[in-house]
């Protein structure tokens, strides 16, 4: 029997953005892969299976979502709650508790729970996602893989019998994404119903059992295999490195990078690799001059002039229309420029759009037009810039970066996606104890050691082929 | 305190070390309520009180957070403490910068040790249904997140260089667009943070009719003593007859 009935479902936002029309059914147990490319209407669609829409939202939903029998349209939602556990993108805007303890009992309480129980589930799920030794902190001092293991937590821990997930992976380094997709299997295994909306397609379809549906066609474009560059391999642009030198940073009582030193080649991009919480964000706020640190950065001795695209674009954008904001106190701006980052960016169509109705991908896509057309001296710095993206999209922001390296600057990349990190033509591994190798990527990947220190691995499908660079 | 990788505090800055972290939170309410009717009293009543709450707060070890709090308002107080000494009386100057000063400190006493959870169960055993407790209690904790959400926006800004104009007074114009590339973000995101909130509320069950809270609220002796000794203060300070 299908525990999800999908019928005809449309729905149009208030701003007038549709999505649909769409039929599908889940069956009891079953671990479906939804993809689709940015922007196709995915998180929409697991809103409608989770029952907040129709509910919160107040848009126009047609067709009809059953749960179990039961339509979301006549179902409460605190007893859809129960039906269907959601895990939204965004974990750090959704945290409810003062302390993540208190994040995983809040939705336990309203379960009706006896305290013993609710004990008991807390005790098993801050085991399982490793939460133990953070019990007592405030969630929003967490980074990003660890808040998206406590958002998880939170929801599973209600064991409910459909979880719907929305980009479950894009926050996790490759350990703690493989160990997530082997739980999803084992919940699903037992009979717990997942679905899960996801861009980084690898690591699920890897599992025994999955089964992928496209809501479009651009959903199947294929990871290009190309290397970025090869670019400025003995730069004779005359461009120098980037020389970071013992530098230490502290948060508080905490030091967040020790003694770290690191040469960056210019005409080159790097992939800066690591796990949750080993400073890649501080390193590039370090190098940008926005986080105090002890040490040294520059770049022919002087310090560097880099600009960086944050990992939440929301930061960045604030004017009434796309062509506003990229040109927004640009002196003089390079309208050749302008055009072609509206055209490989996929921003054309949306020139005259207030950038706030955008979706994730397309304003993160935005943030990095408003800082490429500024060309600033030194280079680009990108704060896990493949969140929310779909393939193609990576694959044009790895030619984008490609083409900057190619005269000369320097293109920094923080990413837990392994992929994009592939077609970089250095990566660097950041590990407990700060830099634990930096080298070409061919070697760096085939290097299994390298990956153990830091506390990672290569997954086995980043082929061969990766590993060695071969261009496709 | 808790601190980011950004350096700054979390969502709140929670006194861990002060005795008063422990007190339940309806102790606190009531001291809350009896420092609040206090400053209803005379000037000579209000000076004792005065003395005797910011050793209560020494004792407490909450001296230096609510000193910091009232070092905010400086301005405030000395604007109303000249004009009350200019159009009233010095006596009306000096009573309603006291008043103000202890009521800054009670809510210094009150948000340094209280967690938005607690203030919710005090909230729900005195009447306010729960939703109300619940949603006030996020409230209080996202207020926490501003400063550090502006900081980061303020960040972004001048990482993508949209800091790049001449600053200073003589260049209002500029000022102003400055002003609004922190402000649209900030509220974006303070509108976005409250709809995410909601979401994630409703999707853990939020107005579930079946919910039962695991804390639950205990009074101590030590609750007991706190709640009678100031009890015992405030009838002594009420009862003093003024020569």
């Amino acid at each position: 029997m299908a525990v999800i009935q999908v019928n005809d479902l449309t729905y149009a936002y208030p701003q007038g953005r549709s999505v649909g029309p769409c039929s599908f059914t889940v069956e009891k147990g079953e671990f479906l892969h939804v993809t689709g490319s940015s922007g196709c209407g995915k998180s929409t669609i697991a809103r409608c299976i989770s029952g907040l829409i129709p509910h919160i939202y107040h848009g126009k939903m047609t067709g009809e979502v059953l749960i179990n029998g039961r339509s979301t349209l006549s179902t409460r939602m605190w007893e859809l709650s129960e039906l269907a556990g959601f895990v939204f993108q965004n974990p750090s805007m959704q945290m409810l508790g003062n302390t993540v303890e208190e994040e995983i009992i809040i939705g336990l309480e309203n379960l009706g729970l006896d305290r013993a129980e609710i004990s008991g589930r807390l005790e098993e799920s801050l085991g399982r996602f490793g939460l133990d030794s953070l019990r007592g902190r405030d969630p929003q001092t967490l980074s990003g893989g660890e808040q998206q293991k406590l958002a998880l937590a939170a929801i599973t821990s209600r064991r409910p019998p459909v979880l719907v997930l929305d980009e479950p992976l894009s926050m996790l380094d490759v350990s703690a994404a493989t160990e997530l997709t082997r739980y999803l299997s084992l919940l699903s295994r037992s009979g717990t119903t997942v679905i899960a909306f996801e861009h980084r397609a690898d690591y699920l379809s890897s599992l025994p059992g999955v089964r992928v549906m496209a809501l479009d066609s651009a959903a199947s474009v294929k990871f290009s295999r190309r290397r970025a560059s090869a670019s400025c391999p003995d730069c004779k642009c005359g461009a120098k490195p980037l020389v970071i030198s013992n530098i230490c940073v502290n948060a508080g009582k905490t030091r967040i990078l020790e003694n770290m030193s690191l040469t960056v080649q210019s005409g080159s991009v790097t992939a800066i690799v690591g796990r949750n919480g080993t400073g890649k964000t501080t390193l590039l706020r370090a190098i940008t001059g926005l986080q105090p640190f002890e040490g040294s950065v520059t770049v022919n001795g002087k310090k560097p002039d880099f600009g960086l695209v944050c990992q939440n674009a929301d930061l960045q954008i604030f004017n009434a229309a796309v062509r506003s904001e990229i040109l927004y106190r640009v002196n003089n701006p390079d309208m050749k420029l302008y055009a072609r980052l509206l055209e490989i960016l996929g921003l054309g169509r949306y020139e005259n759009t207030p950038p706030l109705i955008l979706s994730e991908g397309e304003k993160k896509r935005l943030a990095l037009a408003t800082v490429l057309i500024r060309k600033p001296e030194h280079g680009v710095l990108l704060d896990e810039p493949s969140l929310g993206q779909d393939a193609a999209h990576k694959h044009t922001l790895m030619e984008l970066c490609a083409e900057i390296a190619s005269t000369g600057k320097t293109v920094i990349l923080t990413t837990h996606d392994l992929h994009l990190a592939s077609m970089a033509d250095r990566i660097v591994v950041l590990g407990p104890d700060g830099v634990t190798a930096s080298g070409r990527t061919e070697d760096i990947l085939a290097d299994d050691s390298i990956w153990a220190r830091a506390g990672m691995f290569v997954p086995g499908w980043i082929t061969e082929d990766e590993r060695k660079g071969i261009t496709a | 305190m808790k601190q980011d990788a950004y350096g700054m505090t979390g969502a709140l800055s929670i006194s861990e070390s002060s005795p008063l972290r422990k007190v339940d939170p309806r102790t606190k309410l009531a001291l809350c309520l009896a420092a609040s009717l206090a400053v209803m009293l005379p000037l000579q009543k209000v000076a004792v009180f005065f003395v005797l709450y910011f050793m209560f707060l020494a004792w407490a070890r909450l001296l230096p957070g609510a000193l910091r709090q009232i070092w905010k308002l400086k301005w405030i107080l000395a604007v109303l403490f000249v004009v009350d000494w200019l159009v009233v009386s010095p006596e009306l100057a000096v009573v309603v910068t006291l008043r103000l000063v202890i009521v800054a400190g009670v809510f210094a006493m009150f948000f340094s040790t209280t967690t938005p959870s607690e203030l919710c169960l005090a909230l729900v055993w005195m009447r306010v249904p729960y939703r109300y407790a619940f949603s006030l209690g996020l409230s209080f904790q996202a207020v926490g997140h501003i400063n550090s959400e502006w900081r980061k926006i303020l960040e972004a800004q001048k990482a993508r260089g949209a800091f790049s104009a001449p600053s200073g007074w003589r260049y209002p114009v500029e000022q102003v667009k400055n002003l609004v590339s922190l402000t649209v973000p900030a509220v974006v995101l303070a509108a976005k943070r409250a709809w995410s909130m909601t979401e994630a509320a409703y999707a853990r069950g939020f107005e579930s009719p079946n919910r039962r809270p695991y804390k639950a609220l205990l009074m101590s002796r030590a609750d007991w003593f706190i709640v009678s000794g100031a009890a015992f203060i405030f009838i002594l300070i009420l009862s003093w007859r003024l020569p």
